[in-house]
């Protein structure tokens, strides 16, 4: 056990006290935190009882949904279409790439929030007339903010894969006669496979989890997050605890079939005949 | 079964408070808390002695989904929330400000969805000249009767004629100390300034709102709450800068910090200092002797509500007397409806932190409109913070 | 915060050099249907929310707050006012970033370099793993650590009364290297992993100490780590809302709270606007100086190999 260990050691228990923390006191059968009283699951059939917080999630989990799914096409799309751009429009492209990741949260929040209010004021009269009801902001802008910040996000991931893939298989493929679709379709999407996969998960979790942008741009709609700010701040009893546990669980189990998922993948793709394509 | 002697004498405020303790928790059923406390043949009585008192329920048909209530921490029954929808299918989303501010800033923002908001009495008259809030149909109200109000609390809800905003209840504004650790018996802002600087160093907490944070350190120079004058929002400025350091938080959810001892005194409203006592008899209740401020709450229905309907079926829920009784007891803040009032126990009504004496309470100032939007003071409370 | 989580996946990702074009002629059609989805989002959700508050930014707060149209530098001038939030910001997160890497940097070496082989990817996966709770509640949890039911009370009982250390700077600090502690060791422990070990071999066989020789080529040669790192956690202090505001209880002001209480709370939107554009810009200047180091340290580490 060198210094090194211990020290490694150290910062383990540093990085996992404070979850192991709030594990413990969701089955605390008292109501304050840091007051055990006793053993109990109770928190946990209170929680998912309570109404807010059931809804809470489902807002959480769609919104997190359809970022994923949307970001991860587009993005890929955008990816693989931004290989054959070049010159000015490539560089610009680019750079609105970095400024998406780079700007912070609070001021993304802030521009949506200005952007869309400024957008229904201008376009509510037409659009109370054309359909009968206004636009509000609700979970679907939360989710058009989300996509956007993954969007850059997957193009990055998967334009790494992109540059990384072996050239000598799609001219394979083209030399055996392989449209350019079945190329795509046999060839490339299948070695993209996992940075796609690994963006809908980051997507994914990055969506469910944000809480600083949908604080902004939520309206009446409440997201996880957002409720277990306002209860950190009244108070919390257990009940956050427990949801806290469930969803640490819950990403958890995520990350390991991900890993499972990707390594099985990676190596079914290891290219022994080119096969693909032929037609 | 046979009923001893003394359940024939009525019920003492401690017994009382005991039962309500039990009757939250629920280790005891409704009926159980109504037999005991004896409340339930005082309603029935006055019930059958003044018709008015009957419940009026004109839910209209037709009501559905979900109504969006925006209103502050604990403030409301749960349970009269749960019974509301059993009754008409509507389910109440409840969201929670801490600030006036807040809530504004969300509606001049636009498409909040609220349906029924809580505004207090200076924010109306703002509201209705940005356009914001809508007039109610008080035909929708029938529960509402403006005669039975206290009429020092219901002015500000009617502008010109036309009725905004029915009010909810009403408070005062002082701060509440844990007597188990201030043992020095503070009784006037001057005291609070200094105890939060000197010996509460580190301990003390003020408000996350500018209203009355910078008004409360206004009355330790003896000047208005509402002040708009420069110069002494500047003395205000230098007292508030002076005792940042010391100050534990500033934060407009004190609760939880003083009920797990990180705060031993904080700036704080009627009913979270009714709840604070009824959990922990030692937090008590100052107003501060200079004055202060007294307000009403009012419920109102923004403009653009998309569950209208239901709106109007909630606000004439809760302000039925016997229902509004219940979020009294519920809430700890007291009821400008005379109706409420009457279905109330002697001990409530004597509460001194929910009813203070005359002599305090005619120090105390109502908001006004142009304290919450003057942005001097919106600045010097971001300053403040800042320091 | 998963944006940290993402921000690492991409950095480390960022592709290089483009090699070779791609065989066949697709058509120009196809490329710009491929990309239009990602540009009307681009356009719709960034540049023109950007723009917005670049325009709001040389507006006037409308008499009971909000936006009101005008053509002003009077925002930009009052971004003094301010100026203690910029400052707390810019003391701590360096600060806590300089921390950050101090702390990450041993473990980072512990895995990339002591570590057996077999457990590596699993270890540094178990530091990355902190990530995937909710950043609340691991801020909420150091609200209980170190409230006065936490911390303070195990020391009140062996004598040390009174102490506070939530809802100070000091507890801002702790919370912002325990948060941002996974973001800073992947970095560090992929600039490690690529050291050749055969250089350190070869300072030792030319009678070089353990200590010189980490001294003078392993520390330069993980810099750029460090660096992607520190920037990394840099950038997302100075945005940083929930941090100040949980740990430092209204007390510690961060130009996060800065925005958010003038858009949530005394509603000056053009001023709102105007500090948003400062902190962009500054974060923007950050990643210049950066880049500008780490190409830097790149180009010396070409010829020291010569």
């Amino acid at each position: 056990m060198t210094p090194m260990h211990l020290y490694a050691g150290f910062i383990y228990l540093f990085l996992y006290a404070p979850i192991a923390l709030v594990v413990f006191f969701s089955f605390n059968s008292g109501r304050y935190a840091m007051d055990w009283q006793g053993f109990s699951t109770q928190w946990y059939a209170i929680a998912f009882s309570n109404e807010l917080i059931v809804r809470a999630l489902r807002t959480s989990i769609g919104i997190a949904l359809a970022t994923a799914f949307l970001s991860t096409v587009i993005g890929t799309l955008a990816a693989l279409g931004l290989e054959r751009l070049k010159g000015v429009l490539r560089q610009l492209f680019d750079a609105l790439i970095y400024v998406a990741i780079m700007v912070p949260s609070v001021v993304i929040g802030i521009a949506t929030l200005i952007a869309f209010v400024t957008l229904f004021d201008t376009l509510n009269p037409t659009i109370e007339w054309m359909l009968g009801r206004r636009a509000e902001m609700g979970s679907w802008t939360v989710t058009a903010a989300h996509v956007l910040f993954n969007i850059a996000v997957v193009i990055l991931i998967v334009r790494a894969r992109l540059t990384g893939m072996d050239q000598a298989l799609v001219e394979a493929a083209a030399d055996l006669y392989a449209t350019p679709f079945g190329t795509f379709r046999q060839v490339v999407l299948p070695l993209l496979a996992p940075a796609i996969v690994a963006g809908f998960l980051l997507a994914f979790t990055f969506s469910f989890e944000d809480f600083i942008i949908a604080f902004f741009v939520a309206g009446p709609d409440t997201t996880l997050p957002i409720y277990v700010f306002s209860s950190i701040r009244r108070g919390v009893t257990p009940e956050i605890n427990a949801v806290g546990t469930v969803v640490l669980l819950a990403s958890l189990s995520l990350m390991l079939i991900a890993q499972a998922l990707l390594r099985t993948r990676r190596a079914a793709a290891k290219p022994a005949v080119p096969a693909a394509g032929a037609r | 079964m046979t009923r001893k002697h003394w359940e024939n004498r009525p019920i003492s405020a401690k017994e009382f408070m005991r039962e309500l303790r039990r009757l939250e928790k629920g280790s005891v059923s409704r009926r159980h808390f109504l037999a005991v406390t004896g409340l339930a043949t005082a309603t029935a009585t006055l019930a059958g002695s003044m018709p008015w008192l009957k419940p009026r329920r004109a839910f209209a048909a037709g009501l559905s989904g979900t109504v969006n209530l925006t209103t502050w921490p604990n403030y409301h029954s749960q349970q009269n929330l749960d019974d509301f929808a059993a009754k008409t299918g509507v389910k109440v989303n409840m969201s929670v400000f801490g600030s006036n501010e807040e809530m504004l800033a969300k509606l001049q923002a636009g498409s909040t969805g609220w349906d029924v908001f809580v505004p207090t009495n200076y924010t109306i008259s703002t509201y209705q000249q940005l356009g914001l809030i809508e007039p109610l149909e008080l035909a929708k109200l029938p529960n509402y009767d403006a005669a039975a109000q206290d009429k020092r609390f219901t002015a500000e809800g009617t502008i010109n004629g036309t009725v905004y905003a029915v009010p909810k209840d009403w408070g005062t504004t002082g701060y509440v100390i844990n007597t188990k650790k201030v043992t020095q018996n503070p009784t006037s802002w001057k005291d609070f300034w200094e105890l939060a600087q000197g010996p509460l160093s580190g301990r003390v907490m003020v408000h996350d709102y500018q209203l009355t944070t910078i008004g409360n350190a206004l009355k330790q120079f003896g000047y208005s709450f509402n002040s708009n004058d420069e110069k002494e929002l500047g003395d205000a400025e230098k007292l508030l800068i002076a005792v940042k350091p010391h100050l534990f938080g500033i934060n407009s959810d004190y609760q939880p910090s003083m009920r797990n001892g990180d705060a031993w005194m904080s700036v704080c409203w009627t009913g979270d200092a009714t709840q604070l006592h009824r959990d922990l008899p030692e937090m008590q209740y100052v107003i501060g002797r200079e004055g202060g401020e007294i307000w009403t709450d009012y419920y109102a229905v923004p403009k653009g509500a998309p569950n209208r309907e239901a709106a109007y079926a909630l606000i004439d829920y809760l302000l039925t007397p016997d229902i509004n009784a219940k979020e009294v007891k519920a809430h700890g803040y007291p009821s400008t409806d005379q109706r409420a009032n009457a279905l109330l126990p002697k001990e409530t009504l004597e509460n001194p932190i929910l009813y203070p004496a005359k002599e305090l309470l005619s120090n105390l100032e109502f908001g006004a409109a142009q304290t919450l939007t003057n942005p001097l003071r919106a600045e010097i409370m971001a300053r403040f913070k800042a320091a | 915060m998963s944006r940290q989580r993402s921000l690492a996946t991409a950095a480390g990702t960022v592709a290089g050099p483009h090699e070779g074009a791609r065989a066949g002629g697709r058509s120009p059609l196809i490329t710009a249907l491929l990309i239009s989805p990602a540009a009307l989002f681009f356009i719709f959700l960034l540049i023109l929310p950007l723009a917005v508050v670049v325009i709001y930014s040389f507006g006037e707060r409308a008499p009971a707050g909000g936006y009101a149209p005008a053509f002003t530098f009077a925002n930009y001038l009052n971004l003094p006012a301010r100026g203690k939030a910029f400052l707390n910001t810019l003391t701590l997160a360096p600060l806590a970033t300089l921390i950050t890497a101090i702390v990450a940097y041993p473990m980072a070496y512990f895995l990339a370099l002591k570590a057996p082989a077999r457990w590596r990817l699993l270890l540094l996966a178990l530091c990355i793993v902190p990530f995937w709770t909710s950043q609340l509640l691991r801020y909420y949890a150091w609200m209980m650590i170190l409230g006065s039911r936490g911390i303070p009370s195990w020391l009140a009982a062996i004598g040390i009364e009174d102490l506070r250390i939530i809802n100070t700077p000091s507890a801002v600090l702790i919370g912002a290297v325990y948060g941002f502690l996974p973001l800073m060791v992947p970095p560090i422990y992929v600039s490690l992993e690529k050291l050749d070990r055969r250089l350190i071999e070869a300072a030792a066989d030319l009678g070089a100490t353990p200590l010189s020789s980490f001294m003078q080529i392993t520390l330069p040669m993980s810099l750029p780590g460090v660096a992607t790192g520190s920037m990394l956690v840099f950038i997302l202090l100075m945005g940083d809302y929930i941090l100040p505001q949980f740990l430092g209880g209204g007390k510690v002001f961060f130009i996060g709270n800065a925005l958010v209480d003038l858009f949530l709370q005394s509603r000056n939107w053009p001023f709102g606007a105007a500090v948003s554009v400062a902190l962009v810009a500054i974060m923007f200047a950050t990643i210049v100086v950066y880049m500008r180091f780490v190409l830097g340290l790149s180009g010396q580490r070409r010829v020291a190999l010569v």
